[in-house]
């Protein structure tokens, strides 16, 4: 092999393992290198989450990311709203979001989703549950409370 | 002596045809698992959401036009195949690695990054600086009649050329899970090894992420089980960081790793289907290539003493 075809490997090959490494020793991100740290925390015995309701003319209703707020998945959702509601100027920005996503949810159908009910309003809640085991993931929170809503005529919480 | 090491790990000599090979299954595989991925949603998602990584720091907010992040996958797409079969080649594997990052990375910016994507992506980096269209590819098969007045040596050769860009998308590949394993002792200590914290991400994510079965709630009825899992978890993503090193440990991790993702998928709902591009890197592709490969041309390539 040639000098500068190794000059350039090397260099190629350098350059990829100093983000990478440093990226691991650090737990910084530099996408698309990375240092991975999904599930790396302590979880408790309690989580908190934050949910999504519809409010219909039927009552609320559970709401989740894909299905309902495409492109937004579950977990980049709530994530994303998280992130807002910890935000200066979190109130004003979770009011514009919630809005945006009844925009999103209305082009539910538009996606070839099954008809579903109109909202009126969208709520989002912080909600907790206390981990034991036997649950099925179908119980009720043990505490819900109301972070933001958003109404179809504009008006916040 | 760090030198010779080096040298030896990277600069293995392989045959262009191995590197080709690797170059056809990646994009190959690329394409169809990226197939059903569709950005133009994102144009409609509010600017509130922007949450700018990496690169796309320097847009001003997210990309309102709709047709034009269609046409981008298009070309995305394309590009994928082209380079696949070795078609313009230079231009089709710069152009699915400029796309690739821009539409992969694209959703990590509204919250949240996903880190199923980034191997891809480095690995879309990788190929355009390798030869790896020095055979199998319809460039080569158009400019063939030159290539054997000019070349002939480079294209039955084997060099070193032809083996480090595999290596170093392996050692990146192996490196994810490292990281992962390392990320976990780095911030929950060796407390996440235990039975009350596997426990509470599988309930937890009954809950989170709907995942499509409730094997998590059965396990977690087992406190034995929830800390195998959790001591397991650790040790085989840390594994990878020896199986660099070790040939022999290196079939043992990659089968435990995948293991481990084929477990996760039903228990927490997470999907590491873009992962598959990396354990296909280090199948034998050459081997089964030689054995479909018609008869007279194994006879043509064969060496001769």
């Amino acid at each position: 092999m040639r000098m500068l075809p190794v000059r350039f490997a090397n260099l190629a090959i350098t350059g990829f393992l100093a983000i990478t490494c440093f990226d691991i020793a650090t737990g910084l991100e530099h996408w698309p290198f990375g240092s991975y740290p999904m599930y790396s925390l302590l979880y408790s015995e309690q989580r908190s989450w934050l949910q999504l309701y519809g409010v219909t003319d039927r009552g609320e209703i559970l709401l989740r990311g894909k299905r309902d707020f495409a492109p937004f998945d579950e977990a980049r959702l709530i994530v994303a709203l998280a992130r807002l509601q910890s935000a200066p100027g979190g109130n004003q920005k979770l009011d514009e979001a919630l809005r945006n996503l009844m925009r999103l949810y209305d082009r539910r159908e538009a996606r070839g989703s099954p008809v579903s009910l109109p909202l009126r309003a969208l709520r989002l809640y912080t909600v907790r549950w206390v981990l034991r085991p036997g649950l099925k993931g179908s119980e009720l929170p043990q505490e819900r409370i109301l972070v933001a809503q958003a109404t179809r005529d504009g008006a916040g919480r | 002596m760090i030198v010779r090491n080096w040298h030896r790990y990277w600069f293995t000599p392989e045959t262009a045809e191995h590197l080709a090979l690797v170059r056809v299954v990646s994009y190959a595989l690329l394409f169809l698992i990226y197939l059903p991925l569709d950005d133009r949603g994102w144009t409609q998602v509010s600017p509130v959401f922007w949450m700018p990584i990496s690169a796309f720091r320097i847009l001003s907010g997210p990309p309102r036009n709709l047709a034009l992040i269609g046409v981008l996958q298009i070309l995305w797409k394309a590009s994928l195949l082209t380079s696949a079969i070795g078609f313009v080649s230079r231009s089709s594997m710069v152009t699915a690695a400029a796309l690739g990052f821009f539409l992969l990375g694209l959703p990590n910016c509204f919250g949240k990054i996903h880190h199923l994507d980034g191997f891809p992506v480095l690995l879309l980096t990788i190929l355009p600086l390798s030869r790896s269209t020095d055979a199998l590819s319809v460039d080569r098969a158009l400019r063939r009649n030159r290539e054997m007045r000019s070349n002939r040596e480079v294209r039955n050769g084997v060099t070193a050329q032809y083996g480090w860009p595999v290596r170093l998308a392996q050692t990146l590949f192996l490196l994810v899970f490292f990281a992962a394993g390392w990320a976990k002792l780095r911030n929950g200590g060796l407390a996440w090894m235990t039975a009350t914290n596997m426990r509470s991400i599988w309930l937890g994510e009954l809950f989170t992420q709907t995942p499509p079965t409730a094997l998590g709630s059965f396990l977690a009825k087992s406190t034995w089980l929830s800390q195998f899992a959790a001591v397991a978890t650790v040790i085989v993503e840390l594994s990878a960081l020896p199986a660099l090193f070790a040939r022999r440990l290196r079939v043992p991790a990659l089968v435990g790793l995948f293991g481990l993702q084929v477990f996760i998928a039903p228990i927490l709902g997470v999907y590491f289907t873009p992962h598959l591009v990396g354990y296909a890197l280090f199948l034998p592709w050459e081997r089964y290539y030689t054995k479909l490969r018609p008869t007279p041309s194994r006879a043509q390539g064969a060496p001769s003493g």
